[in-house]
């Protein structure tokens, strides 16, 4: 019976991939995706990694969800500027693959086939049991938390950690760098919706306080600092969408100090190690707990303030005309 | 099979027709109107129901209240996206329809 569910899973998260794909139009494109993202999450479920699909949901629903939509948003005005309302249904996507001569197909064709027989070798050759499972269970009581997951994140691999951090920090600054320097100035216009504001005014003290949750529930089960980064985030998107820009508010320094001090204090922190004769980002056993939750609650805050920029930022260019027809 | 397990398949199964009640509506409904409708009825009364079915299953107090958060946080989320599309909606075709009128 299991087995069935897992294959009806499998199947359907193969099947919207290749519709959202191939979905004539733009916004179908958008909503299978996020119907994607959904059964990637109950599959990881399945897999038991709820952590990872903790993650999936709120990153691939939640926030590309919300940037997805925006940039609906603003093909859909660009498609009515540009053509006449009887074509705006027609989506770029379509009108490329029309045209497109046969040679780009069979390109695609034969790299994914040849994707599919890799993912397969790579399938055949899993090997049964073994790995690192039992080193990294050995090693639990001297990383500081009871949680495998976050033992590995945040103790044994925690270079990699701090790479991501820094990868959603550069995503950012390729943001600023198209977007130019008109950002944050102008206010964006507040909604005069009573019920939109209280509603949102009610989430934001649950959000943060679900954040939280997740944040110090990493130590002993699923969750840590990108699932409360993803959830803190998203209070400050709703609020930008409830015409309170965050951003606009407070000063560029504490923004520039929210944005890496996660990054920053991490970086510190490793070099404080290899100061002390130890390895990079070797959390002395005793201090190791605290130390990680410090770490993991100024990567969340980071992140979560460079999620809501990126956000903020993207949602705000269009609102310059100039800048939107320079930019499609 | 005790009478829990009895009720329990009840509400999910009571909980998986509105869910199919309100995707059959979605995809047949005339106007954006009339398919908001459907569709906040299977996140009202759908999920209602599946979540008071699971909560009877899990039969923990503490997890109960858990289920009962997600339904009202769903509730509260969905209505009011509900609402506001159907206010854009409005919006956007009051002027049309003001023309039309005249």
């Amino acid at each position: 019976m299991s087995v069935l569910i897992d294959i009806i899973l499998a199947i359907l998260a193969i099947y919207l991939a290749l519709q959202s794909l191939l979905a004539p139009r733009l916004s179908q494109s958008v909503f299978l995706f996020f119907a994607f993202g959904l059964a990637l999450a109950l599959a990881w479920i399945r897999l038991g990694a709820v952590d990872v699909a903790i993650t999936e949901a709120a990153i691939a629903a939640g926030f590309l969800g919300a940037l997805f939509l925006d940039a609906l948003r603003d093909f859909s005005v660009s498609d009515t500027e540009k053509q006449e309302n009887t074509k705006a249904d027609q989506s770029l996507v379509s009108a490329k693959n029309t045209n497109s001569p046969w040679l780009p197909k069979l390109a695609l064709g034969l790299g994914l086939g040849l994707f599919l027989l890799i993912s397969l070798e790579a399938v055949w050759e899993i090997p049964s049991g073994g790995g690192l499972t039992e080193l990294a269970e050995a090693m639990l009581p001297a990383s500081g938390v009871e949680h495998p997951v976050t033992a590995v994140l945040l103790n044994y691999r925690a270079y990699d950690t701090w790479l991501e951090i820094g990868v959603i920090l550069m995503g950012l600054l390729a943001i600023f760098a198209v977007g130019g320097r008109e950002l944050y100035r102008k206010p964006v216009m507040a909604v005069q919706d009573p019920l939109l504001r209280q509603v949102i005014l009610f989430f934001t003290p649950v959000l943060f306080l679900f954040g939280a949750f997740l944040l110090y529930v990493g130590k002993t089960g699923p969750g840590g600092a990108f699932q409360a980064a993803v959830l803190w985030g998203a209070i400050g998107i709703l609020l930008h969408l409830g015409g309170w820009p965050v951003f606009a508010v407070i000063p560029r320094w504490l923004r520039q100090l929210l944005l890496t001090a996660g990054l920053g204090f991490f970086l510190l922190l490793g070099f404080l190690f290899i100061a002390g004769g130890n390895a990079l980002f070797e959390y002395p056993p005793a201090y190791a707990g605290f130390l990680i939750l410090i770490v993991e609650t100024l990567a969340a805050i980071s992140i979560a303030a460079a999620l809501t920029a990126i956000f903020a930022n993207l949602n705000q260019m269009k609102e310059t005309p100039n800048e939107t027809e320079t930019t499609t | 099979m005790t009478i829990t397990e009895l009720i329990t398949v009840i509400l999910l199964v009571v909980g998986c027709f509105f869910f199919l009640a309100g995707t059959l509506g979605v995809l047949r409904f005339p106007d954006l109107f009339s398919r908001l409708h459907a569709l906040t009825k299977a996140d009202n009364l759908g999920l209602g129901f599946i979540a008071a079915g699971i909560a009877l299953h899990i039969a923990s107090p503490w997890s109960a209240l858990k289920i009962f958060f997600i339904w009202l946080f769903t509730l509260l989320a969905s209505s009011t996206s509900c609402y506001l599309i159907a206010k854009f909606q409005r919006e956007q075709h009051k002027p049309q329809n003001g023309k039309e009128q005249e």
